[in-house]
This record gives C-alpha cells, sequence and structure tokens, in this order.
C-alpha cells in the first residue's frame, strides 16, 4: 500500500477530504430524516436549522393517511415472495451448472448472459401485452413473475460462479455415500456456499424492492399499489410538504438501509464482484 | 474418486468414445447425473425463455407493426424510419447528450475517493460504508429526495432565501432541471464507482509506489505516472457504465422528478419509450424506439469488450 510511503502530516488533508465527501453523502440524508421528525411550521421557520419540536406525526401521516403503510407490507410481500422463487431457481441451476456438466451447458449459459443487459423499456411493451391476453396485468403474480424472470440470470451467473469455487472432495465424498442430487445439494453445497447465496440475497432483494417501472405499470391499481410508485406520487402531491416527504423517503428507505447496515461486509464487496464481471 | 471433478468436464466425451465403459453401472449413473443437472436447470432456463427472450422476440415483431396490441398490421422498416425521421426523438437524444455532462463529473469524483480511499487511512472501513450508501438507495427515493431538495419550500431555496435572494423555480427552466438531476446522478453514482476504481487500484504491486518512493517521486508525481495509468482499464469501464446509464436508466429519475418537462425538455430515450408505449394508440414506433436503444446499448457493450480485450494485451 501507499500508506507505508506516506507520512503523517500528509494524511491529515486526505481525511479532511474524505470527510468533505462523506458530508457531502450524509449531508441530504441527515437533512431529510431530521426533517421526517419535525412539525411543517418548525421547519418552514427554519428549514436548515436543528428542530425545536420533535413528532412522530408524520411517520404516522403518511403511513396511514397516505398509504405508504400498507404499501410497504406489499412490498415486502411480493418482494419475498419473488426473492424466495429466484433463489430455490438460481440455486438449482447454479449448481447444476457448476458441477454437472448438464446437456446444452453451452447454449442455456450463454442464454442467460445474452439476456442480462436487457434494459426493462424493451421488455415491458410485450411483456404487458402478454400478460393482459392472459389477464394477469394487475395480479400481484405478474409483478412476482416479472422479477424472478429479470433477476434469474445474474442471480444464476453468480451462484455457478461460486459454487464452481466449492471443493470437489466434500462433494464426491458424499456422493460414494450415496447421496442424491438433493441430498448433496441440501446437506453440503447450500451450508458450504453460505455466504455468497446471503450476498446475493441482499443484492436481489434491494434490486426489487426499488424496482420502479414493471411496479408502476403492472399494478397500477391503487389498492395494489407498491412502494416505489406510491413513494413517487407522495412526492408529486406532497411536493411543498417536506416534512411528509421526508417521512415517505424514510419509509422506503429504512429497509435498504437496515439491510446495508447489518450486511454491509457481505454487500459492498459482492456488488464490486458482481459488476466487475 | 478424486478424478471425478475433472473427468465431468470430459464427461460427454466419455460417453461417447467410450462404449466399453458406457454400459457399466457408473457411466449410466454419471450420464443419469447429467441429466438431473439439466431438468435441475430447467425451472430457471424456461422463466428466462418465457419472460425474456421471448418478449424481446415479441418486441421486435410489434417493432415492424403498426398494431394497438389486437390487430397487427405488417408495415416492415416503416416504425423505424419514422422515429428515425421524427424532431421528437432528435430533441429527446439531444437531451440525453446534455445528460452526459455527468459523465466526467462522476468520474472526477470517483478518481478522488478512490485515490483516498486508497491510503488507508483510519476509519477507511467507515468512509467505505458511507460511500456505498446512495447505491442501495431506490432511484425514486434519490429523485424525491433531490426533487424536494430543489423544491420551492426546499433545502437549497431555504439558503437562498436566508441570503435575501429570490426563490427559483428549478423544475420549470428545462437546463436548470437537467442540471438538478444530474447532482442527483452524481449523488448516486460517484461512491461506488470510486469502489470499483479502488479495486482496480489495489491490484498495482505496491512494490512499484515504494521504488517509485525511494526514488523521490512525490505523492503527485505518483499518482500521474503510476495510479493513473495503472487503473486505465477500471477508468474505461467505469466510462462506459457511465454512459450506457445516461441512455438506458434515467427513466426513474425523469419519472419522478420532472415527468419529463417542462414540455420535451428533460425527456430521454428511455423515458420517450414509456411514453410512446403507454400513451399512444399505435404502439409499433414505440416498440422501434426500444429495440433502437437495445442495439445501441449493445453496441456500446460490445465496445467496451473490445476495449477490455485490447488493454489487457498491452
Amino acid at each position: 500500500m501507499t500508506s507505508a510511503t506516506l507520512n503523517r502530516k500528509s494524511r491529515i488533508p486526505i481525511f479532511i477530504g474524505l470527510c468533505i465527501l462523506a458530508a457531502s453523502i450524509l449531508y441530504p440524508v441527515f437533512f431529510l430524516a431530521i426533517a421526517a421528525f419535525r412539525p411543517r411550521l418548525d421547519y418552514l421557520r427554519d428549514p436548515l436549522g436543528f428542530p425545536h419540536e420533535w413528532t412522530f406525526a408524520n411517520i404516522l401521516a403518511v403511513w396511514n393517511g397516505y398509504g405508504a403503510g400498507a404499501a410497504f407490507l406489499r412490498s415486502l410481500l411480493v418482494v419475498s415472495t419473488a426473492l424466495v422463487i429466484v433463489l430455490v431457481f438460481a440455486i438449482l441451476a447454479g449448481y447444476a451448472l457448476a458441477k454437472f456438466n448438464p446437456p446444452f451447458a453451452k447454449v442455456i449459459t450463454g442464454s442467460f448472459v445474452s439476456v442480462m443487459l436487457v434494459p426493462g423499456q424493451v421488455l415491458i411493451l410485450p411483456i404487458y401485452l402478454m400478460l393482459s391476453a392472459v389477464g394477469l396485468v394487475g395480479s400481484y403474480a405478474s409483478v412476482i413473475l416479472l422479477y424472478v424472470a429479470t433477476s434469474l440470470p445474474f442471480a444464476v451467473f453468480f451462484l455457478s460462479l461460486s459454487f464452481r469455487s466449492l471443493g470437489d472432495e466434500l462433494l464426491d465424498a458424499a456422493r460414494v455415500d450415496g447421496a442424491g442430487f438433493f441430498r448433496t445439494l441440501v446437506q453440503i453445497v447450500i451450508p458450504m456456499a453460505k455466504p455468497s447465496i446471503a450476498t446475493l440475497a441482499v443484492l436481489q432483494f434491494l434490486g426489487m424492492w426499488n424496482e420502479l417501472l414493471y411496479a408502476l405499470i403492472l399494478l397500477p391499481d391503487d389498492s395494489k399499489r407498491l412502494l416505489t410508485p406510491a413513494l413517487s406520487m407522495i412526492g408529486e402531491k406532497l411536493v411543498n410538504n417536506q416534512p411528509l416527504v421526508s417521512a415517505g423517503l424514510l419509509i422506503a428507505a429504512s429497509v435498504p438501509l437496515l439491510l446495508l447496515s447489518l450486511t454491509s461486509k457481505y454487500v459492498v464487496e459482492g456488488i464490486s464482484i458482481g459488476s466487475s464481471k | 474418486m478424486s478424478t471425478i471433478g475433472s473427468s465431468l468436464e470430459t464427461a460427454e466425451a466419455a460417453d461417447n468414445a467410450a462404449p466399453a465403459v458406457a454400459g457399466t453401472p457408473r457411466a449410466a449413473w454419471r450420464r443419469r447425473e447429467r441429466w438431473y443437472g439439466f431438468l435441475a436447470i430447467m425451472p430457471a432456463f424456461l422463466v428466462v425463455v418465457g419472460f425474456m427472450m421471448y418478449p424481446i422476440l415479441y418486441a421486435l415483431y410489434i417493432s415492424f407493426t403498426k398494431t394497438d396490441g389486437v390487430d397487427f398490421e405488417w408495415v416492415g422498416l416503416g416504425n423505424y424510419f419514422n422515429i428515425l425521421a421524427d424532431p421528437l426523438v432528435h430533441e429527446v437524444f439531444v437531451n440525453n447528450l446534455k445528460f452526459l455532462i455527468s459523465v466526467p463529473l462522476v468520474i472526477f469524483f470517483s478518481i478522488i475517493v478512490s485515490v483516498l480511499l486508497f491510503e488507508k487511512i483510519r476509519g477507511w472501513k467507515a468512509f467505505r460504508f458511507i460511500f456505498f450508501l446512495p447505491n442501495v438507495l431506490s432511484i425514486v427515493v434519490v429523485g424525491v429526495m433531490f426533487k424536494s431538495i430543489f423544491g420551492y419550500y426546499g433545502a437549497v431555496n431555504g439558503v437562498v432565501a436566508a441570503f435575501g435572494g429570490e426563490r427559483i423555480r428549478f423544475f420549470t427552466d428545462g437546463d436548470l432541471a437537467i442540471w438538478v438531476i444530474v447532482i442527483a446522478l452524481v449523488w448516486a453514482g460517484f461512491g461506488y464507482q470510486s469502489l470499483l476504481i479502488l479495486s482496480g487500484l489495489t491490484a498495482i504491486d505496491p512494490s512499484v509506489f515504494e521504488a517509485a518512493a525511494l526514488d523521490g517521486a512525490g505523492w503527485w508525481r505518483r499518482l500521474f505516472s503510476i495510479t493513473l495509468p495503472n487503473i486505465r482499464r477500471e477508468l474505461g469501464f467505469v466510462f462506459i457504465i457511465n454512459v450506457l446509464y445516461t441512455f438506458s436508466s434515467l427513466f426513474g429519475f425523469v419519472f419522478v422528478m420532472t415527468a419529463g418537462g417542462p414540455g420535451y425538455d428533460t425527456t430521454t430515450i428511455d423515458y420517450l419509450v414509456y411514453l410512446k408505449a403507454f400513451g399512444s394508440s399505435n404502439l409499433g414506433p414505440g416498440a422501434a424506439l426500444a429495440v433502437l436503444l437495445f442495439l445501441f446499448i449493445g453496441i456500446l457493450t460490445v465496445a467496451q469488450n473490445r476495449l477490455f480485450r485490447v488493454q489487457e494485451n498491452d
């Protein structure tokens, strides 16, 4: 590392520089987090200052009155369901591709890789027509299906890479002992690959939780709206009521922020691996 | 038994070339396992074929037709000619070019952050966490955040008003609105990309730095003659993904912050695809625009791969 060649004195400006850049990221977040707990009048009197009064009223108003609470729960349900399906399918496919040399493996891998970069705008129109032909538009199933389909190429690719790095000795030993495909997978492969599966789960959860386009178009009904479209509508309607908008932002950002703080080690490294490939 | 790993790779060859072994139970068992593997892939593969590959082909088909989604009338390349001649598409493409200003900004800040983080200063892990933070937030969250911060009663106008200035309506002027979106883009992007660049920095052989330091090269000299030249691959990668981003991923920001307005001043290509697909009775042109966007992204991606290979060789 270059640190060996740096003396103590020159480390101070670097530290200060990093602090300034970090503050540029943190300050807007803090500003909004604090605004979420201020009464509107208190905010308007001195937007940049420190609050004189604290209140939970904004959070409650957005959660109950503007439907963010229901949307939050719907998003949680939809995303968790899709995540479970993605993980099951991707673990099966990733394991098979990594360790079994199945027929047509090249064609299958190639097709997964080739659709990884397809933007949602290309898919949304044909998907909408297909799903409306079978009457699925407006159902949770349609969004879950889309989330599963668009997450799978990366998920399979990611897991087949990490399963490949598992040693063959244990797997072979299990086979000799008569363990079949599923027993080997459940009792040996999954426990051994837990860190990468956890990383993938967090990445995919974040991706689906934050998604806008499919949620917007496939669930247009007020009674089924997911969190991101609901938040964009709150931002539209209440644009001049900063405390309420901030409360909505805090509700939407709470889950990703919580996940990041709990799993930052996996996620920060996982994303760097995922995208540099 | 330790040969199973490697023999799996050659199992296909073995199955065909060694009929003498094919009759034994071991070989039959192995062939059966390969088909188990095939079956295990099928759920994922079928979902991807049904909901990604088939729709892509379907979009291609729609782009050659005049359709309301029910009746399809073949028009050949007509939609493509219309799209390429459409003045609105030209205007929107120019908007996309304006958003490219975010690319050098993001790269500039990413380089600063990564070079500073590389010095492994006290608390660098906490810094890394902070710089990663915007990356887990939804574009909708970032968009609404900046929309409200730059709103009429937002923080920025709070500062303006505190200094006695007149509150600025950022979103009624196209160019100002683009700047606000660009600021949101840079804010959301530079931390994560500095981590990408950092991974390139850590791959540089430390002895090069030590040798240079012994030869009396100062920090700045080392930065320009060792550090930056060694991460040109990562810089190239970051450059391309940013360009891709300004053409394919602004939808969320535009939808949330300006809805493409005022007029079409902040409408981007990917937002126009959405407008054309869900705001008009003929779906063909929207599909044609989507296909063109996809082609453009594909070409950029291939170019990126080429670029990497060239640089890996030298």
